[in-house]
């Protein structure tokens, strides 16, 4: 009886290894992969929370500083990102959870409907100022809406550069559900 | 040697019992989460579709002129609504396309790899659909609004229709974004194994 226990036991241990192997794999690459999107998200909101351009002439009638708050669609992208990268910080702590236990199911699935919803709100906040920072760009001509990159110029080069951060974030968010999606359904 | 065949019978024929009493329940909660997920798939595609032809009929002809302005609008007068057009265009597509998947998932409830290949091309969908609908709907409260600081004027002042129709398309492509989160939820629910 003995024997036989053993050898159930040691070909329970062999059938298993290289799935959770494979498992175990795709559990750190997807924490290494968080880690990647906290530091893109994090500078991203960084880099658009600290723009304060002044130029160095003025009249009566028109500003001549640009910031961030000045455009409500800059504002909902520093908060955006901000809420984003909180929730990666946070969301550390289940994925290390899932190094070690790798057949944990019901922790991964609400991992990828949280992650679903921050993709949602990441791709929002930087699609939005993508379009802002086109406009200020380009201008419209059909609108009379003038291109403030004209004048503005680190002003424009910053919002253009943490819109990078931002969408780095967006694809390292679909390689996260893609590999929670490939953890979840092996056998 | 006889030791090890008594002992391996019994255990055995207990698997197959095992197997036989636990299959049923998975495979019908299984074919009703595929079920809604077709009908959202629908819905998804209705939203997508009215999201798209109501941007793309939106020109308005304001009905008086002067030399210097042009007093009319369509949506290919910014290359936002044109993304957006666009984009909500080839998610429709796209979900279109998916229908034969989610039928095939209706039909066999254990297959992993459709369910799989769902959940990574309706994400991928998620992204282009937010992505269009949040940048037409920066121009739209621009255009609402306007901007004091860069002295961007709210031209839907003047031209009321035009605005209706394009706000409209962007909520239109917001309900779609919804019913997409929805869908990939059902989709990482329904990979679980049992």
């Amino acid at each position: 009886m003995k024997q036989i226990s053993d050898v159930e036991l040691g070909d329970k241990a062999k059938s298993s290894s290289p799935r959770s192997g494979v498992k175990k794999g795709l559990s750190i690459l997807d924490f290494v992969l968080r880690l990647i999107a906290i530091v893109g998200t994090l500078a991203s909101a960084v880099a658009m929370g600290t723009t304060n351009e002044t130029l160095p002439f003025f009249t009566r009638f028109t500003r001549f500083r640009a910031e961030y708050d000045d455009l409500p669609t800059f504002t909902f992208f520093v908060v955006a990102n901000a809420i984003v990268s909180g929730y990666l910080v946070l969301s550390l702590v289940l994925s290390f959870f899932h190094i070690v236990r790798s057949n944990a199911q019901n922790s991964r699935v609400l991992l990828i409907i949280f992650d679903a919803a921050m993709l949602g709100l990441l791709t929002a906040g930087a699609s939005a100022s993508a379009a802002i920072v086109y406009l200020a760009h380009n201008g419209n001509t059909n609108t009379n809406w003038f291109a403030i990159c004209r004048q503005f110029n680190s002003f424009c080069e910053r919002i253009s550069g943490s819109l990078i951060g931002s969408f780095v974030g967006v694809g390292v968010f679909l390689l996260l559900i893609l590999v929670s999606g490939l953890a979840l359904s092996r056998r | 040697m006889p030791a090890t065949i008594d002992v391996a019978e019994p255990s055995s024929s207990a698997k197959g019992k095992a197997v036989i009493v636990a299959a049923p329940h998975p495979a019908k909660w299984k074919k009703g989460t595929a079920i809604i997920d077709f009908v959202l798939r629908l819905g998804a595609i209705a939203s997508a579709l009215a999201a798209a032809a109501t941007m793309g009929t939106s020109d308005e002809s304001l009905p008086f002129f002067t030399q210097f302005f042009q007093f009319e609008a369509s949506y290919d007068d910014m290359p936002t609504f044109q993304f957006f057009l666009i984009g909500m265009a080839f998610v429709s597509g796209y979900l279109v396309l998916s229908l034969p998947f989610s039928i095939v998932a209706i039909v066999r409830p254990h297959a992993v790899g459709i369910r799989l290949f769902l959940i990574i091309m309706d994400t991928v969908a998620l992204t282009l659909a937010t992505s269009a609908g949040a940048a037409a709907a920066a121009i739209v409260y621009l255009a609402h609004n306007g901007n004091s600081s860069s002295n961007w004027l709210a031209i839907c002042n003047q031209f009321t229709d035009f605005c209706q129709k394009v706000s409209g398309a962007v909520v239109a492509a917001f309900v779609c974004v919804v019913c997409i989160v929805f869908l990939i939820l059902i989709s990482a629910v329904a990979l679980r194994r049992h």
